[in-house]
């Protein structure tokens, strides 16, 4: 097929093929790409750039998954650098930032699957935030740690995500998918619950009512085609339950892991892996910019890319910078909306679900747009 | 100006006829001219007895004779495959014992000679008549065979080679045959404009002129409009000047050409600048026309820039770029930037690097620390030192011809050296004329000029960021006495300090008519301004987007600048890589420092395969350059 009627397929809103996806990743002019990927952003957000103000806790990096393309995580409890935060550690940060006088909407927590924690500490991390601020959302744990749960503590799936939501859970994050294909997390993460599993999580808590964010982890070793039908099966899903809300592409940070010195895919190729991604999942919503793995001038590009999403504020990110990210650990409301408007876009801040998050920033919206 | 007619002396070649098309139908300085036609050999001839004023000839012909000039804007060049100049044999080149040269074409001659030895061949060379060598040519025998005589000839043998296709393959730069080349003095600047409008006239009368050559010889018209306008490239710009500089420098290597002396123009009007007419015409077609190498207006440039979008902007730089560099190639040049000083008294306010005379961080690199950082520079395969300073009023014009002597004498470097203020300083500091000290520069070794200390040319900005700094005609002066002494440079701009679109397109301008006049600059270069540790706030409109529209918009702008460097030092190498898809063809240098931006805030270091492993992912080949952009 020629650009040119893939081109009048994306116009007409068709879904595209996995041969489409493919030729994406061929075609040679990267900007033609990331202009059809911008009609579709455009189309969907205009010049709206979403961000908002959020909190990232990582309450362990103890970790059994032992993953090849991890720098965070520790093995043991015992291991040099592993930690677990007692719960007033962690519900102290989102305190501190609160009482510094600053908004936080959203509060953000992954971590490593740690099998000697009781699930209480996890319903307890949840309730001991929303007892400090009832209106802040909990995006909390990946589909992979729910799994875990789920094995660990002899619970269904669905049991677990019913039980963390009346603790408080609001909502979940993408994170975990890394690359669906079996060959391949094989190779980088043999030990992390599979594809079906993780697509499964997503499903029982779109049935149960909550929305959650996907992922693809980028640049390891995986091949366009597995890139390919990793978004298909992404939008299989969202075809049957319409709960994601946004899906952020991740390319592979290449220091201090096992899987050795592999070079970090480029800005070319995390742009083009971003329009794609915009062009695939017609029925996604948002494709985020994350700045703190794409780093910020990298993100700015990317907001005419496909993306429409900056991320927040984030302070203090853990993951990435262990993996030698060398995007700062945080920035401030302001520093967000400069980017976004040097970029020539237009900064909208929103709450976990997209929405408004108070009257006062409504008021703003409107007169941004 | 004297009123008696100038004698051109020019080919008959075909590929000779677009450029006399004008004045051969006395359409064109019919007063004015008087045309023969002769063999190119014979024409150059004619200039060294005084029979001609001006002949279209050979460059070696240039290099060969004393004081010569060449005119802007015309010669008989390719980029590839030239179809009129080729060696041709019954057997491969390699295995050809004697090569016959056709006597009528000099620079053939040397080419085909010099191709050789750079292949490590080394046959018989005999001349023989020039319409008889296909009949000669058999057995180990090979010949060159030049004009019109390769149409016919070509299918005759089975081992043919392009010499014009041979040569960029190799260097990556276009070829030279022939130019309108005369003493100094025999043409005034109309005289310029005249011969510059004949080759327009017969540029747009290709498909006339193929049909009446194919008429007259028996041949197809269509394979000579094929040669005239897919072949053959009449300009002669700052590619083309680098391509015939790179050959006379090779050429006195391998010895096959007595001297090499710089390629000098006559002083030119510079290309008349199209009105704007932005009403009419919508941004698209604006764009698709200055893809195809249209020449954009001011007010033109200044709508772009204001309304084009981002994609719209990288695709028309994209195919501009792939355009004038077809073979996907993107280049880098290994090099180091020495800042031998910090000491400045123009105190800026947008720098970071400065110290005032007398501040105790103050430094003057020593002759052992410099000596230190060249080795390493020769270590790490740097092929040139970019040697720049602050205005040091301890510095004097002996300090820097010792210090360019020296190195010279010590390091297998070239310098790339000396900022136009820095030269302006220096020439007002000794109560020297600009050109005095330029060529005193160039008699200690200096090699090409950078294009830094240019910030926006525009005076109101300059008086406020930088009223110390020189002018903006300074500046340009500077440049211009810098190409006219047969010095390259590059030329640069940083935006983002409180300028609007027509401060950025004047910058643009302003470079775009110098370089018609001149084609002395080899590339262009811009970033968005670096504010750590400055006086100057950093603006909100700087951005990686930003950077990526004015990157396009230049390239589209500067239809007359050869390359365009993207930025990596300042903008990063994620950004410097895609800066690749928005119209930069070249990497720059895998820098081993730089001070002055690093003080304000950038702190990227890349190696030679950090930046190859870049060029290959944004799908290109990376090829190592020097400062002529000749591949290495």
């Amino acid at each position: 097929m020629s650009f040119s009627e893939l081109a009048r397929k994306v116009r007409e809103g068709a879904p595209l093929s996995l041969a489409d996806g493919l030729a994406l990743f061929e075609h040679p002019s990267l900007v033609e790409v990331g202009a059809l990927a911008n009609q579709v952003r455009e189309r969907l957000h205009g010049d709206r750039t979403y961000w908002n103000r959020n909190l990232h806790i990582n309450p362990t990096n103890v970790c059994v998954a032992a993953c090849k393309l991890c720098a965070f995580s520790r093995r043991a409890a015992d291991a040099d650098g592993a930690f677990v935060l007692g719960l007033d550690e962690a519900v102290g940060k989102l305190r501190a930032r609160l009482a510094a006088g600053e908004r936080v909407t959203e509060v953000h927590i992954v971590g490593g699957l740690h099998d000697g924690l009781p699930f209480d500490y996890f319903t307890g991390l949840l309730a001991g935030l929303k007892a400090v601020a009832p209106n802040v959302s909990l995006k909390a744990f990946s589909a992979v740690e729910i799994f875990f749960f789920h094995r660990l503590y002899g619970m269904s799936v669905e049991e677990v995500l019913r039980r963390l939501r009346a603790a408080g859970l609001d909502a979940l994050p993408g994170g975990g998918a890394e690359i669906f294909s079996p060959r391949v997390r094989k190779l980088i993460c043999p030990n992390k619950c599979g594809a079906d599993e993780w697509l499964e999580v997503h499903r029982t808590a779109h049935r149960l009512g909550m929305k959650s964010n996907c992922t693809m982890l980028f640049g390891t070793v995986e091949t366009a085609e597995e890139r390919v039908e990793h978004l298909l099966r992404l939008r299989e899903l969202q075809a049957e339950t319409g709960g994601f809300l946004a899906f952020i592409p991740l390319p592979f940070h290449p220091e201090n892991n096992a899987l050795g010195n592999r070079p970090a895919p480029t800005a070319a190729e995390s742009l083009r892996m971003c329009a794609v991604a915009r062009l695939m999942l017609s029925n996604v919503p948002h494709v985020k910019a994350y700045w703190v793995s794409l780093g910020l001038d990298t993100a700015q590009t990317a907001l005419w890319f496909g993306a429409d999403d900056f991320d927040g504020t984030v302070s203090e990110e853990k993951i990435y910078h262990q993996a030698g990210a060398h995007s700062p650990q945080a920035l401030a409301p302001a520093e967000i909306e400069r980017l976004v408007r040097a970029a020539g876009r237009v900064p909208v801040e929103r709450d976990t679900l997209y929405g408004l998050p108070s009257p006062a920033t409504a008021a703003a919206r409107e007169e941004a747009l | 100006m004297s009123v008696r007619r100038l004698r051109l002396a020019a080919v008959s070649f075909l590929n000779a006829r677009p450029i006399t098309y004008g004045i051969e139908r006395g359409l064109v300085g019919r007063d004015r001219f008087e045309l023969s036609f002769d063999l190119p050999s014979r024409c150059a001839a004619a200039v060294a007895a005084g029979q001609a004023d001006l002949a279209l000839m050979p460059i070696a012909s240039y290099a060969a004779a004393a004081e010569l000039r060449i005119v802007p804007g015309i010669a008989i060049a390719s980029r590839g495959k030239v179809r009129t100049v080729m060696l041709m044999g019954q057997v491969p080149w390699q295995e050809m014992d004697t090569i016959l040269l056709d006597e009528a074409s000099r620079s053939s001659q040397l080419l085909v000679q010099l191709l050789g030895r750079e292949r490590g061949l080394a046959p018989r060379y005999e001349a023989a008549p020039h319409d008889r060598i296909p009949d000669l040519v058999g057995g180990r025998r090979g010949g060159l065979v030049i004009g019109d005589l390769c149409f016919s000839a070509s299918g005759r043998f089975p081992h043919v080679y392009d010499l014009g296709a041979e040569w960029t393959e190799r260097v990556g730069l276009p070829f030279v045959y022939a130019a309108w080349i005369g003493r100094p003095d025999a043409l005034s600047p109309a005289d310029v404009a005249l011969l510059q409008e004949s080759l327009s006239l017969g540029l747009t009368h290709r498909q006339d002129i193929a049909r009446a050559w194919a008429e007259q010889s028996g041949e197809e018209a269509g394979l000579a409009e094929h040669c005239l306008t897919q072949n053959i490239h009449y300009g002669f710009g700052a590619g083309e000047l680098c391509g015939a500089a790179s050959f006379v420098d090779r050429a006195h290597s391998a010895g096959l050409l007595p001297c090499k002396p710089p390629l000098l123009f006559y002083p030119g009007e510079g290309r008349p600048r199209r009105p704007g007419r932005v009403e009419n015409r919508s941004t698209d077609s604006l764009l698709s026309d200055a893809a195809a190498s249209a020449r954009l207006s001011f007010e033109e440039g200044v709508r772009l820039y204001e309304s084009a979008s981002l994609h719209d902007l990288g695709l028309a730089a994209d195919a501009r770029r792939r355009s004038l560099h077809p073979h996907g190639v993107v280049t880098y040049i290994i090099d180091r930037n020495v800042n031998y000083t910090n000491a400045c008294t123009t105190a800026c306010q947008f720098c970071n690097f400065y110290r005032p005379p007398g501040d105790d961080r103050v430094y003057t690199l020593t002759r052992d620390e410099l000596a230190r950082k060249l080795q390493e520079t020769v270590d790490l395969g740097g092929i040139q030192i970019l040697l720049q300073g602050g205005i040091n009023p301890d510095l004097g014009l002996a300090y820097y011809e010792d210090l360019f002597r020296w190195m010279k004498a010590s390091f297998p470097l070239a310098i790339h050296g000396l900022s136009p203020e820095e030269i302006r300083y220096l020439a007002e500091r000794e109560n020297l004329a600009i050109p005095v000290v330029l060529e005193r520069l160039i008699a200690a070794g200096l090699d090409s000029v950078p294009g830094g200390a240019a910030e926006i040319l525009d005076d109101e900005i300059r008086r406020r960021i930088s009223p110390h700094k020189c002018s903006v005609a300074t500046w340009l002066e500077v440049m211009r006495q810098a190409h006219l002494l047969g010095l390259r440079s590059t030329a640069t701009m940083v935006f983002g300090l409180g300028e609007e679109p027509r401060h950025v397109l004047g910058h643009l301008d302003k470079l775009r008519a110098l370089q018609d006049e001149t084609a002395g600059f080899t590339a262009f270069i811009c970033w968005s301004f670096q504010a750590e540790g400055t006086k100057l706030p950093l603006r909100g409109d700087t951005s990686a987007t930003r950077y990526l529209q004015t990157l396009a918009l230049s390239r589209l702008y500067l239809d007359n600048f050869p390359n365009v460097q993207v930025s990596w030092v300042t903008m990063g190498p994620a950004i410097g890589q895609v800066g690749l898809r928005f119209g930069g063809n070249d990497f720059g240098s895998a820098m081993i420092e730089e001070n002055v931006v690093a003080q304000a805030g950038a702190v990227f270091k890349l190696s030679a395969a950090d930046i190859e492993g870049y060029v290959r992912a944004a799908g290109f080949m990376p090829r190592r350059r020097n400062m002529r952009y000749e591949w290495l």
